[in-house]
């Protein structure tokens, strides 16, 4: 894999999901479709659907909303014999923290997005696409309204999609501000117009979703992939990036290219789309440029907030589901959050557990009453009143939390936060009375996302 | 696929399920008890309280038994082997329960649903009585009045949802919702401020900690001093099983009681108030019976008997009887009215009724008489004896146009002014007996000893009393005895009885 | 004490009014059920109601959708966007997440607290003008630290920055 790297051991940029971001009104039909637009979409309508779902079962693409799932397996799952209507909700909420890489897909190239949700649909036999997008994105909504209209007008949306016998229509659903709703039943929830309270599974969306019916779910830019996918090949996406491990059947790869991004304390913040591979300190040095002037890197979460953080020792990761997981972390959504060496530890989980406590639906007990009680002792230790058996408590609580909820919000609290407690155990002590001489801890190992 | 999984084994013993069922569901049906908060059997499934946790051999993590299926993936042939008591399973009940204590206040001293507050109970019962926690607690509104029965505490409540659910999938009036999110979530009422269900007050049965209260029950007594009977509702003919409660004669509630064919878990608001009159300060303790100069004079049981015995040899006529009267009461009845030469009929009101629990008959036991060949009054009947417990039944002038000589009431304001003998009339809480509902099912009502004066006569008694002193020939027969020929009835041939069969109730007819 | 009652209903407005009336017809159309047009319909009606969203609006909201005005209240509690208390004539929002933290949030909090009058976040500043909010994550974090005044995002955000576009607000 080295053989990614140039010659000054840079490693490079793929643009595929990004070839249009610099283009001038990219977000126009007229310059999308210069540019390729909906002629994937043209090929897949010749298509058979189940070979579109053979050809991205091939691709081995997985989710990028986080979970990491495989999305042809996911579409797999629709029944094709129902006489319900069935559904795609686009999943457009984007409100893990630090991740805002769906975003600049929605707001520069809103036809590719809307490309791979009728693929999709045409695939998996949907009839209507809701593209849930946060309230806190109002340029996003107007492009993919915008871009919706457009190809309404020009019959590639409609009753009969780019005149062939497929009938599908699309909306812009607006969120109102709820991490919840993120969270793929939450979101359907959300969709009918209910609270975001996660459903407790079975049954699970492909059977029955959105009002009732079959609905497929998918991240922004897992079905921004497909265009490509049909255009070149399922073959092609799995030849890029990580090839699965043949003696670990839970190690599926990670093929294709990713949206990566960074931000917190970086020179320069941003994101760029790479193969899988790129080490987490390549993208900090070569594209992050590292951290601001006169400090280091201390601890990074590599995917928004919900993963366990991992040092500045530990950044020789490539940047791929799998060994992200091997070093007790995840690749979340692949936008990491950079912390530098002027940072409180105890204010970073302080910060973390309120994000939590606040997000929570509500509706389980360990959740909801267990974040915010982290919350209050993180606030205890800052203010000087912690001791060591806080810490203690801390480790009890999670135990009692992780895996015992109906959706995943609660695991990605204690993720981050068991992981920063016992790594910079040290941070903690020193602020609680008679401990403050407490030596570094060198605990890293025994954190798992998995 | 005749191979399917169709058993499960529970603490090491193999149990057989029907497809669908849960594990909590087996469990239960074989006296395997697990807490549980959010689940209840008659509504949807939850899963938000994490209580009923239990241990699923090869899964490091215990799972929540309310939802889990006691039929394992399609790819595993073998039973799953679940364990209710072990180690995993109390870890995470107690891990649970931590929590649930953390922010909840700590005034089960002064909490109405002391003794039966599921999380009193299972939080002694998993020994985290005391939350670890210094950490204050967040406060929420208390005392918010939901409607005109019922109060809620905010603070109290364990956010189970079990009242949405009930409004939105039984009622399906959704008056309630969930407002605010995280530990700030709480119930909220429909700023319309009242239900419009008649069926509200089956939350705070359902609710499993003290959050939702009776006004009328609040702070009225402990539950640990109350005596407890099964009893039906008499307010309207549908037979809703319900549990009575009372203490030192006084009847303090009425709680349904889960009967599946034919009021589930539910009751009707009115049918739970249906018990004021019981207390009146003008119940009838003792016999009375007028003398000389028209006063009434208090009787011992055999004067007044031979009085009223003496009284209808004078003026012999029907008997109009309450339509609350159990089948004993009513054959008795006949008998008596039989040795006049006499009738005995029935009176009832009709009201409203909603299709459901409520029906527009409101004679208890109108279809009882109905099988006896007991007939309904006419609205001036004219009688001998009026038994009367129910206002609504037999009103003021009905009453008085009946002319009755002898007179059993539960309350002396319903004396008419031409009875010469009174009895005291137990309440229906205060007898046993046996109701058919308007559908046909013949229930037993149970008597409640904490209901009621004291040493009040056996109705049932009196009237056989009675027939005596008119038929010379007459053959004590016992209320068992009444019963056997009840039985015997070509009315009854295709009634189950409580008292004669073990088929659950109702599957005869 | 338990208050008696609960205080008199609120009386609902007559919703949709004439202006919203295509609008909300055009979004009932795209979903199967009344019930799912909620979210779109009140931040329609958060808008044209003085940016929030009263009693009587909620009661008007929820009889046009054919759902509880308990329903709506879930709503407006749950999704942070919506205001169920009369709301200034400006909302800034600032972003209080981790890498905005990092970059500097919290003076950003206290500058516009100090700008609004107000004491805290949430709630209205003295003159009425500002109401300022705490939020999670806008999804602006490489141009962090991020606030919204009046819907409209700003970036790289330094309390000089901030305070000039309050002060633009009238
Ligand atoms: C608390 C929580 C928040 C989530 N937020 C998002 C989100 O903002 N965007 C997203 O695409 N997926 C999010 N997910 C993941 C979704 O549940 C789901 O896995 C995803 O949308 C599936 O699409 P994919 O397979 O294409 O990734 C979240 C999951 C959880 C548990
Ligand atoms: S884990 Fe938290 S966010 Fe998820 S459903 Fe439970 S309470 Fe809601
Ligand atoms: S009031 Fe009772 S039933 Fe309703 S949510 Fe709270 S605890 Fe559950
Ligand atoms: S009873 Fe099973 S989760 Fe509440
Ligand atoms: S953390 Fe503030 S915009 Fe993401």
């Amino acid at each position: 894999m080295a053989s990614k790297r140039d010659k000054d051991g840079r490693y490079p940029e793929t643009k595929i999901l990004s070839k249009n971001f610099g283009v001038k009104d990219s977000w126009t039909l007229k310059v999308a479709k210069k540019n390729g637009a909906y002629k994937n979409l043209e090929k897949a309508l010749k298509m058979a659907p189940a070979d579109i779902i053979e050809e991205v079962k091939t691709s081995r693409v997985r989710g990028r909303g986080g979970a990491g799932f495989p999305t042809g397996v996911k579409w797999g799952f629709v029944p094709t014999e129902s006489d319900k209507p069935k559904y795609l909700v686009l999943n457009a909420d984007e409100s893990e923290p630090g991740t805002f890489k769906d975003r600049y897909l929605m707001e520069l190239d809103p036809h590719l997005v809307l490309e791979g949700c009728l693929i999709c649909a045409y695939a998996c036999g949907l009839s209507t696409i809701y593209i849930y997008v946060r309230g806190e994105y109002p340029k996003s909504q107007e492009r993919l309204w915008g871009a919706i209209e457009e190809a309404r007008k020009a019959g590639i949306l409609g009753k009969s999609v780019m005149g062939s016998d497929f009938a599908c229509e699309a909306y812009v659903h607006t969120g109102a501000g709820a991490y919840i709703c993120g969270e793929e039943t939450g979101m359907l929830e959300s969709l009918e117009g209910k609270r975001g309270h996660p459903r407790i599974k079975p049954p699970f969306p492909a059977v029955e979703g959105a009002f009732g019916c079959p609905t497929v779910i998918n991240n922004v830019e897992t079905l921004a992939h497909v265009p490509c996918i049909i255009e070149n090949g399922g073959q092609w996406f799995a030849d890029m990036g990580i090839q699965p491990d043949p003696d670990n059947p839970r190690a599926m790869g990670s093929s294709g290219t990713k949206l990566m991004g960074l931000s917190g304390d970086i020179k320069t913040p941003g994101v760029w789309e790479f193969e899988f591979g790129i080490t987490l300190r390549e993208l900090i040095e070569q594209y992050g440029e590292g951290a601001l002037d006169g400090r280091k890197v201390k601890a990074v979460i590599p995917g928004g907030l919900s993963m366990p953080v991992l040092t500045a020792d530990e950044l020789d990761v490539p940047m791929g589901f799998d060994a992200l997981v091997k070093v007790g972390s995840g690749l979340g959504t692949a936008t990491a959050i950079v912390m530098d060496d002027s940072r409180d530890m105890v204010e970073v989980c302080e910060n973390i557990a309120h994000f939590f406590a606040d997000e929570s639906c509500g509706q389980c007990t360990p959740c909801r009453e267990g974040c915010h009680w982290m919350e209050k002792i993180f606030a205890r230790i800052q203010g000087g009143e912690g001791t060591p058996a806080d810490l203690d408590l801390l480790e009890r609580l999670f135990i009692n939390i992780e895996g015992r909820t109906i959706c995943a919000l609660a695991d990605a609290a204690v993720w981050p936060l068991r992981s920063i407690i016992r790594k910079f155990r040290h941070e903690f002590l020193a602020k609680m009375p008679g401990h403050e001489d407490a030596p570094a801890s060198t605990e890293t190992a025994g954190v798992g996302a998995s | 696929m005749g191979d399917a999984v169709n058993t499960i084994f529970i603490n090491g013993t193999e149990y057989p399920f029907k497809p669908g069922q849960t594990v909590i569901q087996v469990a239960q049906e074989n006296g395997i008890d697990i807490q549980h908060y959010c689940y209840h059997p008659g509504l949807s499934i939850a899963g938000n309280c994490r209580i009923c946790m239990i241990e699923v051999e090869g899964n490091p993590q215990p799972q929540i038994s309310c939802k889990l299926d006691c039929a394992p993936p399609p790819w595993i042939k073998e039973p799953l082997r679940v364990q209710t008591e072990s180690e995993v399973a109390k870890q995470g009940r107690e891990g649970t329960m931590e929590m649930l204590l953390v922010n909840h206040p700590l005034d089960c001293p002064i909490c109405d649903q002391a003794g039966e507050c599921h999380l009193q109970d299972y939080s002694y019962e998993v020994g985290q009585g005391q939350a670890s926690t210094t950490t204050a607690k967040t406060k929420l509104p208390k005392n918010v009045p939901f409607g005109s029965k019922i109060v809620y505490d905010a603070e109290r409540c364990i956010k189970c949802t079990l009242c949405v659910r009930f409004c939105e999938e039984i009622t399906e009036t959704n008056e309630l919702s969930m407002q605010g999110r995280g530990d700030e979530e709480m119930v909220v009422m429909t700023s319309k401020g009242e239900f419009d269900t008649p069926y509200s007050m089956n939350i705070i049965d359902i609710c499993p900690v003290g959050a939702l209260t009776s006004r009328d029950f609040r702070f009225k007594s402990r539950l640990w001093f109350m005596d407890f009977a099964n009893s039906i509702d008499t307010s309207s003919a549908k037979g809703v099983n319900i549990v009575t409660g009372g203490r030192n004669g006084t009847f303090l509630r009425i709680e349904p009681r889960y009967n599946a064919s034919i009021n589930d878990w539910w009751m009707a608001d009115e049918g739970r108030v249906a018990y004021k009159y019981v207390n009146s300060p003008s119940r009838l303790e003792t016999a009375l019976v007028r003398d000389a100069d028209g006063q009434f004079r208090v009787a011992n049981w055999e004067d007044a008997i031979s009085a009223a015995a003496e009284a209808l040899r004078s003026n012999p006529g029907d008997i109009l009887l309450d339509g609350g009267c159990t089948l004993e009461e009513m054959v008795l009845a006949k008998d008596l009215a039989g040795a006049m030469g006499k009738n005995a009929k029935f009176a009832a009101a009709t009201g409203e009724g909603d299709g459901w629990l409520v029906t527009e008959e409101k004679g208890a036991n109108a279809k009882g008489a109905e099988l006896l060949e007991v007939a309904r009054a006419k609205r001036a009947q004219a009688a001998s004896v009026l038994v009367i417990e129910r206002e609504e039944h037999v009103n003021a002038s009905m009453r008085e146009k009946s002319g009755a000589v002898v007179v059993f009431a539960t309350d002396g304001e319903h004396v008419p002014e031409s009875a010469e003998v009174v009895f005291p009339l137990p309440s229906w809480a205060e007898r046993e007996g046996t109701l058919v509902n308007i559908d046909g099912l013949a229930q037993w009502m149970e008597r409640n000893p904490a209901i009621g004066p004291n040493n009040l006569p056996v109705f049932v008694e009196i009237l056989e009393d009675l027939i005596g002193e008119l038929d010379d020939d007459y053959a004590w027969r016992g209320a068992d005895g009444v019963r056997a020929e009840i039985a015997a009835l070509p009315a009854f041939a295709k009634v189950a009885l409580p008292w004669q069969t073990e088929t659950p109730v109702g599957a005869g007819s | 004490m338990i208050p008696p009652t609960n205080s008199a209903p609120p009386v609902a407005v007559q919703f949709p009014p004439k202006e919203l009336k295509k609008e909300c017809e055009d979004i009932l159309s795209r979903y199967p059920t009344r019930m799912a047009a909620c979210l779109p319909i009140l931040l329609l009606a958060q808008k044209h109601y003085d940016n929030w969203v009263s009693p009587e609006v909620e009661a008007g909201v929820a009889e046009y959708l054919g759902v509880s005005d308990s329903h709506i209240r879930g709503l407006l509690t749950f999704y942070a966007m919506y205001n169920a208390k009369p709301a200034g004539r400006h909302e800034v929002w600032v972003c209080r997440t981790l890498t905005c933290m990092l970059r500097g949030a919290g003076k950003l909090r206290d500058t516009a607290l100090g700008c609004a009058k107000a004491k805290t976040t949430g709630e209205v500043g003295e003159d009425g003008k500002f109401l300022v909010k705490d939020m999670e994550c806008l999804g602006l974090c490489e141009v962090a630290p991020a606030v919204f005044v009046d819907g409209e995002a700003h970036v790289d955000v330094t309390p000089e920055k901030l305070t000039e576009l309050m002060e633009a607000c009238d």
